[in-house]
């Protein structure tokens, strides 16, 4: 069995550009969830007219 | 698995070519979506989702599958692989988010054009444009396009453990 990221070189993890470009996402993401919960906005999705 | 340079040369003109084709392509829609949403005059409003719908199916489409597929063959068939760097694998999830939405919302712009074809002057000033689908589609294809240029680094957990076991293998 084997352990491929406890060696004497462990993976180092995600980068940098990579978390904030995934919290700038997440951000995004959360406000046009609560604009669309808030009703404001257009409509979105398909075969919506 | 390599191919030889002239090859991978040739597969990443077409890969640009058609993905800067898919951008142009936005622009182009972008540009008639946005003439419909702020013009008062029903026949720009009708032009433009007629010329929406066209640069859509035939232009955008075609491109998005090629770029999506182009993008693929050549990380497989060059060093960058599919899953071993961070930026092939956003590269990678945005082209095909933004190829499904492309695909789901086509249907709903050809319904519009055709309402479009025959509807009343006030109707075609109630349908508008379209600006949120082609100015997202714009911001994540920029994204992916500075991705390609840049490739900022970061190994994957598999990308890592390839580069771990290659240097034993000698």
């Amino acid at each position: 069995m084997t352990e491929p990221d406890r060696g004497p070189h462990p993976h180092p993890g995600m980068p940098r550009w990579l978390k904030v470009s995934l919290i700038a996402l997440a951000v995004i993401v959360l406000v046009f969830v609560l604009l669309s919960l808030l009703g404001v906005g257009p409509d979105h999705g398909p075969s919506r007219h | 698995m390599a191919i030889p340079q002239q090859g991978r040369k040739a597969m990443l003109a077409v890969h640009l070519l058609v993905s800067i084709g898919w951008i142009g392509a936005v622009l182009s829609y972008l540009a008639l979506g946005t003439a419909a949403a702020f013009s008062d005059d029903p026949a720009v409003i009708r032009s433009g989702w007629l010329g929406m719908e066209l640069i859509g199916w035939w232009v955008a489409v075609p491109l998005a599958g090629a770029s999506l597929i182009t993008g693929i063959a050549l990380s497989l068939l060059t060093r960058w692989g599919l899953f071993r760097h961070y930026w092939v694998v956003v590269a990678l999830s945005l082209t095909t988010l933004c190829t499904g939405v492309l695909v789901l919302h086509m249907p709903t712009v050809s319904v519009t054009a055709t309402e479009a074809r025959t509807a009343s002057p006030e109707r075609l000033v109630e349908l508008g444009g379209d600006l949120p689908h082609p100015t997202i589609g714009l911001v994540l294809l920029l994204a992916i396009l500075v991705l390609n240029i840049y490739k900022p680094q970061g190994l994957t957990r598999r990308g890592w453990r390839l580069q771990q076991r290659r240097p034993r293998a000698r």
